[in-house]
């Protein structure tokens, strides 16, 4: 009798020089510092993890309420709460020492010095496999979301920080432009080695007894499946504007998801909404997508990434 | 330490009004929990609504049984007032829920024994996470304030006993008429102002921010327990914060430094 060779399965994807063991990715701003999870997962499974972003100097963040529920989706106005640089390479960084998989810091400053300075502090950092630049906040002024939505900003400040910086360097983009793709190709040509993207949508919710906002900060951002058709529809359009790897994300709940966002292009995915839902959300989609490759009998998932048939 | 872990709902009825009663047998989370303590309850599997909603845990109780061993389980207060406890009050018997929990800090215990009295002042459902620390408390010198718009809103009075629970309703159907905190300004007298008594107050916020005007003078140790619009529940996302004296962080999380805070430590803004 022939016995059936099963090869193993190859999960691993390339963001530039950076190889994650698998294409999921905690999002940042949805998975604290990492340890807030570690009751519910093993965090060295996953394939990489973006903590919360961090700035130079500490921030207070935006007035409560921050947080408000709508149909498929969560409007939040955190505003990049975090303690700055110091506090977190003292208080926050040792815990991801013993965690087996790799880290990339989401990064924001008020000013192009800011961002350069702080991306020159971070590449030094060890333990650190790449940086993610926000220029894409939509819930407050300094979240870089001024460099996000102009083509020439963009490209002078990746270049800029692509120049003081060795480790890989992944640009998230705001889906709040006219034309993502221009905003992409500006990245690209700065000298990204990736695109994450889509950060959340500018959206707002008013309570109709007091007439007033949901949110503290009046503008929030949205995200959670809400947001999914149109998050994969603009990883899509980018991952055939560019030709640097695509990380996408919007809306992710499951496997299926994710699959779709590979099928559009994305290199490597992530997972946001879904963890404050379900803390084990990544696993369970690393699962997902490992049953998906048995079948459908392939062995590489990177033979999945753009196999959209449109 | 918090788990997530799926319980089974043993009973879920109607107390009174749209205030419901929901029993799940759950022991990793029943044996484990401290009053002023929460759980994040997922209500729905098809993300409508899609975060999870946070519940005081009201009554626990561990069990040991002779042949499954060591049980537990605990009861949620709820009021149903949108799309997550809407859904809530149809789970049946037998039915799976998810939770996490249990989480937050809870309250902080007087010392024993002692000559000071411990209040309690709560409203609505509210109330649950304050019969949750007077069972803990015994007799002793506990005195009780309740408050209401009407009597349907008045809870968990049989949980403290006779004597000790003072009820205040703003329609006046129950107790005194007027709101829980002018009740307590009557009643405030019988309190030995040299004593430092201690507090804990669970209710809504116009009902914490006079009671923190009213306390404000006192030297009294006073404790609230905080409700907020949660995402996670477990200090992700930042998203449940209040703003307090705290001068390393203005904004603290309700869920993960809370829901206890001491009073004076709030910033009512």
């Amino acid at each position: 009798m022939m016995m059936k060779i099963v090869p193993p399965l190859d999960l691993s994807v390339c963001i530039g020089k950076l190889e994650l063991k698998n294409p999921v990715i905690a999002a940042s701003g949805t998975f604290g510092y990492g340890q807030e999870f570690e009751n519910f997962i093993d965090l060295s499974q996953l394939g990489a993890i973006i903590p919360k972003g961090i700035s130079l100097k500490p921030m207070p963040g935006n007035p409560p309420p921050r947080i408000f529920e709508t149909n498929g989706g969560i409007l939040n106005s955190i505003g990049l709460q975090n303690p700055g640089f110091q506090a977190f390479i003292n208080e926050k960084l040792p815990y991801f020492k013993k965690i087996k998989t790799n880290l990339i810091i989401n990064f924001f400053g008020k000013t192009q010095k800011e961002y350069v300075e702080l991306s020159r502090r971070l590449d030094d950092l060890p333990g650190v496999s790449g940086l993610e630049m926000n220029i894409s906040c939509p819930n407050v002024k300094q979240g870089g979301i001024i460099f996000g939505s102009d083509p020439r900003m963009t490209h002078r400040l990746v270049s800029e920080v692509r120049r003081s910086i060795k480790r890989p360097l992944i640009v998230k983009l705001s889906p709040n432009v006219t034309d993502i793709t221009v905003i992409a190709r500006s990245a690209e040509e700065g000298g990204a080695d990736a695109v994450s993207l889509v950060n959340t949508f500018r959206a707002i919710a008013i309570n109709i007894h007091s007439k007033k906002p949901e949110l503290g900060n009046i503008i929030g951002g949205l995200s959670g499946p809400a947001i999914k058709p149109i998050a994969l529809r603009m990883v899509w359009e980018v991952f055939q504007a560019v030709k640097i790897p695509v990380i996408g994300m919007g809306g992710i709940m499951k496997a299926e998801d994710a699959i779709e966002f590979i099928l559009a292009g994305a290199s490597a995915i992530q997972i946001g909404t879904a963890n404050l839902i379900h803390p084990g959300s990544a696993i369970d989609v690393i699962d997902g997508i490992t049953q998906y490759l048995i079948k459908n009998k392939m062995s590489r998932i990177q033979k999945l990434i753009g196999l959209f048939k449109a | 330490m918090a788990i997530q872990t799926d319980g089974m709902v043993l009973k879920n009825r109607k107390i009174k009004s749209i205030y419901f009663l929901l029993e799940i047998d759950c022991p990793s989370i029943a044996n484990e929990t401290k009053p002023g303590q929460f759980v994040m309850l997922n209500t729905s599997d098809d993300h409508h609504p899609l975060l999870r909603r946070p519940f005081s845990i009201y009554k626990s109780y561990s069990i040991l049984h002779p042949r499954r061993g060591k049980r537990g389980h605990f009861l949620i207060l709820y009021k149903k007032v949108g799309k997550g406890t809407q859904k809530m009050s149809t789970f049946k018997e037998g039915q799976k829920v998810n939770l996490i929990g249990p989480l937050g800090n809870g309250f902080i215990l007087p010392p024993l024994p002692s000559s000071t009295a411990t209040i309690l002042i709560g409203g609505g459902v509210g109330m649950a996470s304050l019969s949750a620390l007077g069972e803990v408390l015994g007799s002793g010198k506990l005195y009780v304030f309740i408050g209401g718009k009407t009597k349907d809103d008045i809870l968990c009075e049989d949980d403290f006993p006779k004597g000790k629970v003072f009820i205040a309703t703003e329609d006046g159907s129950r107790g005194k008429k007027g709101t829980v905190v002018d009740l307590f300004l009557l009643e405030i007298e019988r309190f030995d102002r040299g004593l430092p008594h201690h507090v804990y107050i669970c209710g809504p916020e116009g009902m914490v921010k006079s009671l923190s005007k009213v306390l404000k003078s006192k030297k009294w140790i006073v404790q609230v327990s905080l409700e907020a619009r949660m995402g996670c529940g477990f200090g992700a996302c930042w998203g449940c914060v209040v703003k307090t004296k705290n001068t390393e962080m203005v904004y603290q999380r309700v869920c993960k430094d809370g829901p206890v805070f001491p009073l004076s430590e709030i910033v009512w803004e």
